[in-house]
């Protein structure tokens, strides 16, 4: 089977000693929408961070599109995009400048730059905001703008570290449709973390739950559903809280008790 | 890697440009040294300490050095941007090896100090600068400057690296600032009375820079100096940029 991201033993501690991640093993094909939930302090961004390469990992393995991590440091930085939590957008620049230049930096020739910019501008319907400066732009927008910047050099994989937190419904869901449509159409594998379940409900196929550093299922998101109530109508949200309360997690009860 | 550096390097430079403030701001104020004290005390170079030259070429070094920790204080503006905003996580993203993340910043600044000292040279020849040994005089004083700002932002950029604070640029030239003091700033080391002084002033690297260019310009130093100088300056800007270089791979992401 042709798989994408392929996770083993790895383990990553605090420098005091305490393990964020306890030996996880993951298989993610090609293809796949991906999504890792847990609860706050699980590991999540700590996961996708040595994944991205942005942090390095303790012990494990770990391939990236058959790309190893030690060696092809370069390359997986070509092969991946990321859409972390934060946007990281230079304020000073216009959007249009913006995506020129990640262009560049991906060593996409000036034409190819310009052509893949105007693409995206389409995409996430940015058109009107293109002169604008970064910081005169709204929220949403640069929101999106932080999403077309992972997607210039076309990624065969994109992370996205809770994207849509901050973001309003309607931006919200324009930007699952541009994601969705990346996958479908486009073939894009999409790792994604998020707090909001609904989201891994309507939209990923396969999941795992990560729990204090530990993979406490992996498979498919219909699987997950069935596999404590046995029943394929209960929603992922439903059967997140009924495991984390028999592990008797804090966070359920907190959860239960704000609604 | 190799577009990215270079597109880095380019950028650091064009945001330079666009936003001069920081550079100008250390322009001014080394022009303000210039102006002010040869109008307020130049009369003192008719000692005979200060040779044939007078003041200026005895005060002009100190307008260079300044300009460059001016330059330090604002050394990193790209860099500080970047942090600031989170574009530099952005870019730990992209094929641009990390250590050109924070040495495209070095560069830019090292070169905006480069081309205000060029103007410091012009307007001090049209006060009747002297060249003791012409153009290789004036090549001395821009080597000396060049590697004096690569020192000076190297230290800045890395220590902002470090902390992740990109407002501890100013730590370098806060540092630095008591050592012009502490050294053959104002007046020759025969005018000096305290002896202390004397005794810092020779362990003092700002010293030496001083004294190298005042052998280039007015002759008034020894070659000696100059040669200390370039040395001491070559080892602290290795030192400096591999201090921000280290700092870049050891980058703690929050």
């Amino acid at each position: 089977m042709n798989m994408e991201v392929k996770v083993s033993s790895l383990v990553k501690a605090y420098p005091k000693g305490e393990k964020v991640l306890k030996g996880i093993d993951l298989m993610i094909k090609k293809g796949d929408f991906f999504a890792l939930i847990g609860p706050n302090g699980a590991g999540k961004t700590t996961l996708v961070r040595i994944l991205t390469s942005l942090i390095a990992k303790d012990s494990g393995e770990f391939t990236i599109g058959n790309k190893n991590n030690q060696n092809d440091f370069f390359e997986i930085h070509k092969y991946i995009g990321v859409v972390s939590q934060e946007n990281q957008l230079d304020p000073t620049e216009t959007l249009e400048n913006h995506l020129k230049f990640q262009g560049r930096l991906f060593s996409l020739s000036k034409e190819a730059s310009e052509k893949r910019t105007s693409e995206l501008i389409k995409i996430f319907k940015l058109v009107k905001e293109k002169n604008k400066k970064v910081n005169e732009l709204s929220g949403g927008n640069k929101r999106r703008l932080h999403c077309a910047l992972a997607l210039v050099h076309e990624p065969k994989i994109l992370f996205l570290d809770e994207p849509t937190v901050g973001m309003d419904p309607l931006v919200r869901e324009n930007f699952w449709q541009i994601i969705t449509e990346l996958n479908q159409k486009d073939g894009i594998t999409i790792f994604l973390t998020t707090q909001y379940l609904d989201e891994v409900d309507k939209y990923a196929n396969e999941m795992a739950l990560l729990i204090n550093g530990e993979i406490h299922y992996s498979g498919s998101v219909e699987a997950f559903k069935e596999s404590l109530k046995d029943s394929a109508n209960i929603s992922v949200e439903e059967q997140y809280l009924d495991y984390i309360k028999q592990l008797n997690l804090k966070e359920a009860y907190i959860y239960e008790n704000s609604k | 890697m190799k577009i990215a550096s270079r597109l880095l390097i380019s950028r650091a430079i064009k945001k330079l440009i666009k936003e001069p403030a920081a550079p100008l701001m250390g322009f001014m104020m080394s022009l303000f040294f210039l102006l002010v004290y040869n109008a307020g005390i130049g009369g003192i170079g008719n000692l005979e300490v200060f040779g044939e030259n007078g003041y200026l070429a005895f005060i002009f070094p100190i307008t260079i050095i300044s300009l460059s920790m001016g330059s330090a204080s604002g050394a990193g503006q790209t860099l500080s941007l970047d942090m600031s905003s989170g574009y530099f996580k952005r870019l730990f993203y992209s094929p641009a090896p990390r250590w050109i993340l924070v040495f495209a910043p070095i560069i830019a600044d090292s070169l905006s100090s480069l081309f205000f000292t060029v103007i410091l040279i012009i307007i001090g020849t049209i006060f009747g600068l002297p060249f003791q040994f012409g153009i290789i005089s004036v090549l001395g004083v821009l080597l000396l400057s060049l590697l004096w700002s690569i020192t000076l932002c190297g230290f800045s950029a890395g220590i902002q690296v470090r902390t992740g604070n990109h407002q501890s640029a100013s730590v370098v030239t806060n540092a630095v600032f008591p050592l012009l003091f502490l050294s053959t700033t104002f007046l020759p080391r025969e005018l000096i009375e305290a002896k202390w002084l004397i005794m810092v002033s020779w362990v003092n690297p700002v010293t030496y820079i001083l004294e190298a260019n005042r052998f280039l310009l007015g002759g008034t130093s020894s070659q000696i100096f100059f040669v200390i100088a370039l040395l001491i300056l070559l080892i602290l800007s290795i030192i400096s940029v591999m201090f921000a270089i280290s700092s870049a791979k050891s980058i703690k992401i929050n």
